[in-house]
């Protein structure tokens, strides 16, 4: 017993130190950072290059990267991104840490080297040395993460209780604003919280890496994992967050402990556990009272009254959303329907390999709209959808091969499985609110990549399972303009959506709950069936991707790959069905060109770049295609000599500024 | 002015208000925000709400919309008992809503937001079956529009009805706002301070228009209108019910709410001879917000 808990606490201890450096930064934020567990990475990384590659002792490697170049890239990002992120929508929010978790790892690649590293060593000198306590061996690897989470939680409960910083960062949490008025620089305050969250991702990297190997998703896993801890404290209670983490890692240690440990069921079991808790939490939340508030506590009343208007709110969309509105059928649709027709020749132009690289891509851009509906129109952000490619993929391939379906027939059933998911994963999360949403959809998507993905029979010793096209389509070429049949019936069938009653109905649940719900609109219904049909478009795209690789393949459908592709799609513009289709276009097509064209190491650049574009999202929401079309018309406005167009842009400042403008004008400018 | 019931028997002369609350008690920890407060309006009745700032009126409209479910207390509307009842099946029966901070949907133009208020109140099912129908991409039905188009009339939001409501100002925030109430078809309607942020002869033009949804014939429409300009209220309201510190401290027709001493200490300002907002609570009419 006492083995269990004495091991148990390691993990439990690594995950208290992420939890508190997550908590630590919501709380003072409002950033919910997706990233930390990359940041861990790239420290620990870090430490191992100059550890274990450039043989530095310890004490210095370990100074110049936790203490030192950990909160130096916490200030870095500071500056760079998430000062900027203050007042932005939750949504924004999450989508910039989210290329921050892409650009990362990437990035860590490039600047330390690709080697596989089989294991690392952590802050106690190699070999090992162990001590014997009540009969238990303990490593001093061991003792070494006991005594930083001691430290960890003792200073920060001091500091924050009885110093005068800590006093700084309570006021900061409570109101920036007054903050700012009663003479303290907010800003100071908000460098040294992200300095002191990376230098704990530093520490928990560094820590965590014997333990779990230095592997970018292994370690995103484990920092998931410090997010059931953090819902648990309801995003902002530091000491439930840390007693939680530990509770968690004894919890694992035991059922390691007691269940039978040759059998596959157990690993996947207690990869599982934090996920449980999540489950549990979250039920016990709707349970209790229906909502937890995440939006409100942040700030306080001045601090909503100095929010520019339309900032926090808009999510920085009304500029695309008045120009859109001012343009007749041509121009609006003009635009993306050349640019499908261009993309449509292309299988017809290359040959061999490339007309399949296409194929793959029009799969991939089918379940990118499904993001397009749910983030697009509703303002969610899920992480699951490959997930529901995946459920889709895999029941294609049951009913195929197992029960001789058609197999087109089967792709649509994939679709509906992952719609009922879909139901039930939205039903769980939504009436939370949408940081939850997030969260929770990430958490079912491992959940499902640890449990099911990796069942034997679906693993097929690595094979996966075989899946053969539909008779009229064998060919790569014929594949590929079905598959981009699909794409553009899913497409119409969008547009149809955003003018559709349900359409307008989901757009006012995503602007206003409270005027929604007192104009007679259900939040939850809208939002629910939003979220639906993404998963249903997510699977019919899935099943369609595995067709195209004539191949399901599990490993293929890991949660991380679907934040890739997140990001790939926000860079290209997650309104837009012209973006989703160069967005899966680009996701085939980019690996592609690398692997044969170009020095391995390329092949790290493009996740840095859609990594960043995702980040830049905190800057242009709507995405490079709808950036791009919006300077172009611009330019095709100023060129044309007729004035009406011209002036949209005042109009947006005009809104926001309304004292200055008497109502009677807005009316005449607007008209 | 209009015979208003007396603050002892205010359900004699009718057998069902049209919206009633008896004994709200709404708290945020320590503190009391409304305190056993009771209201009563009639059907095709004015009612006004004031009190200074945090009198708790805001937080009343909250409970009677189903925004906030009250400590304890029940609300009834048109005699069935909706405390429990969520804001949508409220709306359902009847009730809208206005906000002191327009709560508008920022990715719709002003006509949609008439449409789908309308739509969600005369045809609910087209919230989720319009999705399937390609129809959805044609011109909306005859009889909408022209309930919409008179609508925009009304509220003079005519030339504004394509313009995307993240561009407008305030004042005319508002008035969207009160036209997706209305586009509801309520027989009750909630208004927080609707008149804030108009000048003046927009503030006219909407008390006009609220008199005339109360008058019109055949179909009855019950009012509840918080609002800091006092005149307005006493001049438009059959009704009074004065709020101080989460308590009701005065009801009554405005002429008798005009000349109540608790409430002239309270809010009116003592030596004020003509009521009038007292400066510190009060934007005059036509301030912008």
């Amino acid at each position: 017993m006492l083995q269990f808990v004495i091991a148990g606490l390691v993990l439990g201890g690594i995950y208290a130190i992420c939890s508190a450096g997550l908590v630590i930064t919501y709380t003072s934020s409002g950033i919910l950072n997706f990233a930390f567990g990359a940041m861990a990475f790239f420290i620990a990384r870090f430490y191992y290059f100059l550890n274990t590659q450039h043989t530095w002792p310890i004490l210095p490697a370990a100074i110049l990267s936790i203490l030192i170049a950990a909160p130096a890239l916490g200030v870095a990002l500071y500056f760079g991104l998430f000062r900027f992120l203050r007042l932005s929508s939750p949504m924004i929010k999450v989508v910039a840490t989210i290329g921050l978790l892409v650009a990362i790892p990437a990035a860590a690649v490039l600047i330390f080297g690709n080697q596989a590293i089989q294991s690392a060593p952590g802050l106690a000198p190699q070999p090992v040395a162990v001590y014997q306590v009540f009969g238990v061996a303990v490593t001093l690897d061991q003792v070494i993460v006991y005594a930083c989470v001691l430290a960890t939680v003792i200073a920060g409960a001091l500091i924050l209780r009885y110093t005068d910083v800590g006093l700084k960062v309570r006021a900061m949490v409570d109101s920036p604003a007054m903050t700012d008025l009663s003479g303290t620089n907010p800003t100071f305050i908000s460098v040294g919280v992200w300095a002191v969250s990376t230098l704990f991702a530093g520490l928990a990297g560094v820590l965590a890496a014997p333990i779990v190997g230095l592997d970018p998703d292994k370690f995103t896993v484990l920092i998931a994992a410090s997010f059931a801890a953090v819902v648990a404290a309801r995003l902002r209670n530091l000491s439930v967050a840390v007693i939680v983490a530990l509770l968690m890692g004894i919890a694992t240690s035991l059922i390691e402990g007691y269940l039978p440990p040759s059998s596959t069921y157990t690993t996947e079991f207690i990869d599982a556990v934090p996920f449980i808790v999540v489950a549990i939490v979250l039920i016990y939340e709707l349970l209790r009272r229906g909502r937890v508030g995440e939006t409100s506590g942040f700030g306080g009343a001045l601090d909503r009254a100095i929010t520019p208007q339309g900032e926090s709110r808009l999510a920085g969309s009304t500029s695309s959303v008045v120009e859109t509105a001012s343009l007749g059928f041509f121009a609006k649709y003009a635009g993306p329907i050349l640019l499908i027709g261009a993309v449509a020749v292309v299988p017809l132009i290359v040959q061999g390999y490339w007309v399949g690289v296409m194929a793959a891509g029009f799969a991939y851009a089918v379940i990118l709209l499904s993001w397009t509906i749910v983030t697009g129109e509703g303002g969610m952000l899920w992480l699951c959808q490959i997930t529901f490619a995946g459920v889709g993929a895999l029941t294609t391939a049951q009913l195929a091969n197992n029960h001789g379906w058609p197999v087109l027939l089967a792709v649509l059933a994939g679709g509906v499985v992952a719609l009922l998911m879909g139901v039930v994963v939205g039903l769980l999360s939504i009436r939370l609110g949408d940081l939850y949403v997030a969260l929770v959809t990430l958490t079912f998507g491992l959940l499902m990549e640890n449990l099911v993905f990796t069942l034997p029979s679906f693993v097929n010793q690595g094979l996966g399972l075989t899946l053969n096209r539909p008779g009229f389509a064998t060919s790569d070429r014929a594949f590929a303009y079905l598959c981009l049949a699909a794409f553009v019936i899913i497409a119409l069938f969008i547009v149809n959506f955003r003018r559709s009653t349900t359409g307008l109905a989901l757009n006012a649940a995503r602007w206003s709950e409270a005027g929604a719900k007192t104009s007679g609109i259900s939040v939850v219904q809208q939002k629910v069936i939003a979220g639906a049909l993404a998963a249903l478009i997510a699977g019919i795209g899935g099943g369609l991707f595995a067709l195209s690789q004539t191949t399901f393949q599990p490993s293929e459908f890991a949660t991380f790959e679907g934040v890739v592709w997140l990001a790939v799609l926000v860079t290209w513009g997650v309104r837009s069905n012209a973006a989703a289709l160069l967005g899966g276009v680009s996701l085939a097509l980019l690996p592609a060109i690398t692997q044969n064209y170009l020095p391995t190491w390329t092949s790290n650049v493009t996740p840095v770049l859609f990594g960043l574009g995702a980040v830049s999202a905190a800057r242009y929401p709507d995405g490079v295609l709808a950036e791009q079309s919006r300077r172009l018309r611009r330019l095709l406005l100023q060129l044309r000599p007729r004035s009406g167009g011209t002036d949209m842009p005042d109009l947006t400042l005009a809104g926001s500024d309304v004292g200055q403008v008497a109502p009677a004008r807005m009316v005449e400018q607007i008209s | 002015m209009i015979p208003a019931p007396s603050e002892t028997a205010p359900s004699v002369e009718a057998a069902t208000p049209a919206l009633a609350a008896s004994g709200i008690t709404v708290r945020f920890g320590g503190l009391t925000a409304l305190d056993a407060v009771s209201l009563e309006v009639q059907p095709g009745k004015i009612a006004g709400l004031v009190g200074p700032n945090g009198a708790g009126k805001s937080t009343l409209l909250a409970v009677l919309s189903g925004l906030l479910r009250p400590n304890s207390g029940e609300v009834f509307l048109h005699g069935h008992d909706v405390t429990n009842a969520s804001c949508r099946s409220r709306s359902r029966r009847g009730l809208a809503r206005t906000f002191q901070q327009p709560e508008l949907f920022m990715g719709l133009t002003v006509r949609e937001h008439l449409m789908l208020a309308h739509r969600a109140r005369v045809a609910p099912r087209r919230l989720w079956r319009d999705m399937l129908d390609p129809r959805s991409l044609l011109p909306p039905g005859k009889e909408e529009c022209e309930r919409v188009d008179q609508l925009l009339e009304l509220l003079r939001l005519t030339r504004v009805e394509k313009a995307p409501v993240a561009a407008l100002p305030l004042g005319i925030s508002r008035l969207v706002e009160v036209g997706r109430a209305l586009a509801s078809e309520p027989n009750v309607l909630l208004l927080d301070e609707p008149l804030s942020g108009l000048d003046i002869k927009a503030s006219e033009n909407l008390l006009a228009v609220f008199r005339q949804i109360v008058d019109q014939p055949g179909h009855e429409v019950s009012l509840i209108m918080v609002e800091h300009d006092v005149a307005a209220v006493l001049s438009l309201s059959d009704i009074v019910f004065v709020l101080d510190f989460g308590e009701r401290i005065a009801v009554g027709p405005p002429e008798v709410i005009r000349n109540d001493p608790a409430v002239r200490a309270a809010y009116l300002g003592d030596t004020d001879p003509e009521p009038g907002p007292p400066a510190e609570a009060a934007p005059a009419r036509g301030d912008p917000a």
